[in-house]
């Protein structure tokens, strides 16, 4: 467990060598938040509230979004996996005593906690001082909001090493870093949260592991879910979060059996 | 015309050599337009929730993210991951190699380069923009299609340009990789109609980061819209855009290969 932690914390430190890219990258993530603010000003027009919904709430909706999804790379992850098993690189690691994929994403775990501090929390400090920002509907929200961000990083990562292993039946993992953008866009409610969807595609959503990414923390924040529907979808996204995990153990089992006969 | 049939030349093997790998050259055009896909499909959900985006309904949003794809990848197809390996020559010294030899390195960086990889987008943009034309509340005459087709090249001169620029910043720092990140993160905002945003942005986008030009100037013009900030002066210099950026990338890319001095110390 030490050594995972401690590949974190190196991923955590490489981001500090390259400040002009934190720099550049805290700029572009701005102006894609004040898109996000943006279109819902446009929509909401003069109107206050629509479908239940104030323009308050979708602006600190809108800010909320990039939590996971701006701290996290999941290309790093898809990239990482499939080309370290098209390679042939993943050799080096079958000979140590650590689990690879779960490398990948200790690493990845630690940059995205420095891009949480550097990058997220300043972009949504800086937007909220414009359009403001509504505080988490109760301490109770508040503290469920940051076990919900936890469980989102968790799913967001153990989604992207699936579609890693995946790279290597597959023997492209471009193909698959685009796939999971087109999943994101739509079923994680990165912009247009579930309730504002059609209905059945809305109830559908709502049930799979993506919704843990952006659309529940976020709306825990909101308290649009009571404190037992809060407790009650956290227990269902610990259940993702383990069948996910499962999955991508047994694919690594497979794949890294496939190794050794691709392999000489 | 010897420098027209070496560029035809690169770009015949550039697409040889990727269609070694056809069926995951195929694969990953699918994801691609899956994944473009996709982004339209969340405005669509928008306006079936709510109509419209600042007065602009389906058909025109439809026709403005066909728009804002064919431009990028006709003008990327010619620069994006060529100018964005460029930080990679100067590191390893390949560029001054390419300085040495009796050609271009322009030339020879862009074409051998050449990014047939859009071929999705351009398939994807082709059929949109077909399916848009179809429905989209346009009075159609020679003219607004003349100035349709113009307009494109323009967005694609833009796009060329200013990827270019951007990677042309490796020549004199080294690194140019993460401005690609801004360059991004501005041209998502080129989806959307250039009305919905604060004045500040629109500013930017009308001049340092010039990407309104690949999208929405020319397609409110198209639909008869006003454009903010621009007025009258939109269907002119929407077209004007282009060979301006063009220029000015040419112009950049002088005098950086002048000053260029190098990565090793």
């Amino acid at each position: 467990m030490s050594a995972y932690l401690a590949f974190a914390q190196s991923g955590f430190l490489t981001q500090l060598a390259y400040r002009n890219e934190v720099w550049a990258n805290l700029f572009g993530k701005l102006v894609q938040v004040f898109a996000r603010v943006a279109i819902w000003t446009a929509i909401y027009g003069g109107a206050g509230v629509i479908g239940g919904v104030s323009l308050e709430e979708m602006v600190t909706y809108a800010l909320l979004g990039g939590a996971v999804t701006g701290a996290a790379r999941y290309e790093t992850v898809v990239g990482g996996i499939g080309h370290a098993l098209r390679t042939g690189d993943v050799a080096v690691w079958l000979l140590k005593p650590v689990h690879f994929p779960l490398y990948v994403i200790a690493s990845e775990v630690g940059r995205a906690f420095y891009r949480f501090a550097f990058l997220v929390v300043p972009t949504v400090i800086f937007v909220a001082l414009f359009y403001g920002m509504l505080p988490p509907a109760s301490f109770f929200h508040g503290a469920m909001f940051v076990a919900y961000l936890v469980l989102a990083l968790t799913i967001f990562l153990l989604i992207a090493a699936l579609f890693g292993l995946v790279a290597f039946w597959l023997l492209t993992s471009f193909s698959l870093e685009w796939l999971m953008q087109a999943l994101l866009n739509l079923l994680a409610g990165q912009l247009i949260p579930f309730w504002f969807f059609p209905e059945p595609l809305g109830a559908i959503a709502r049930q799979l592991p993506f919704a843990w990414i952006v659309y529940y923390p976020s709306a825990v924040w909101l308290g649009r879910l009571s404190p037992e529907e809060c407790l009650a979808q956290f227990g269902v996204g610990l259940g993702w979060a383990a069948a996910l995990a499962f999955a991508v153990w047994l694919l690594w089992r497979r794949a890294s059996g496939r190794v050794v006969v691709q392999g000489g | 015309m010897r420098q027209l049939r070496i560029a035809l030349r690169l770009v015949l093997m550039q697409i040889r050599s990727q269609m070694e790998y056809r069926g995951a050259f195929w694969i990953d055009r699918i994801a691609q337009i899956i994944t473009y896909s996709s982004s339209l499909a969340v405005i669509w959900l928008l306006v079936d929730r709510f109509t419209e985006l600042a007065g602009w309904r389906w058909p025109e949003l439809l026709l403005l993210y066909s728009f804002h794809v064919l431009g990028y990848a006709a003008g990327a197809a010619i620069s994006f991951t060529q100018m964005r390996d460029l930080e990679e020559r100067v590191r390893l010294g390949t560029f001054d190699a390419l300085l040495t030899k009796p050609i271009s390195p322009w030339l020879y960086i862009v074409f051998s380069g050449f990014n047939i990889g859009y071929a999705g987008h351009i398939l994807l943009g082709v059929v949109l923009m077909v399916w848009a034309l179809w429905i989209a509340p346009v009075d159609w005459s020679l003219l607004t299609i003349a100035y349709l087709i113009a307009s494109l090249l323009s967005a694609a001169m833009v796009t060329a340009a200013f990827l270019t620029i951007i990677g042309l910043t490796a020549l004199i720092w080294v690194r140019s990789n993460h401005l690609y990140s801004i360059f991004f993160g501005f041209w998502e905002l080129t989806r959307y109609p250039l009305d919905i945003f604060p004045v500040g942005i629109q500013g930017v986008m009308l001049t340092i980061v010039p990407l309104a030009f690949t999208s929405s100037v020319p397609v409110a013009v198209v639909l008869g819209k006003q454009v903010p900030l621009l007025g009258d002066w939109a269907p002119a210099l929407a077209l004007l855009a282009g060979p301006f950026f063009v220029a000015l990338a040419v112009l950049c890319w002088r005098e950086a290969v002048n000053r260029y001095q190098g990565a090793g110390g």
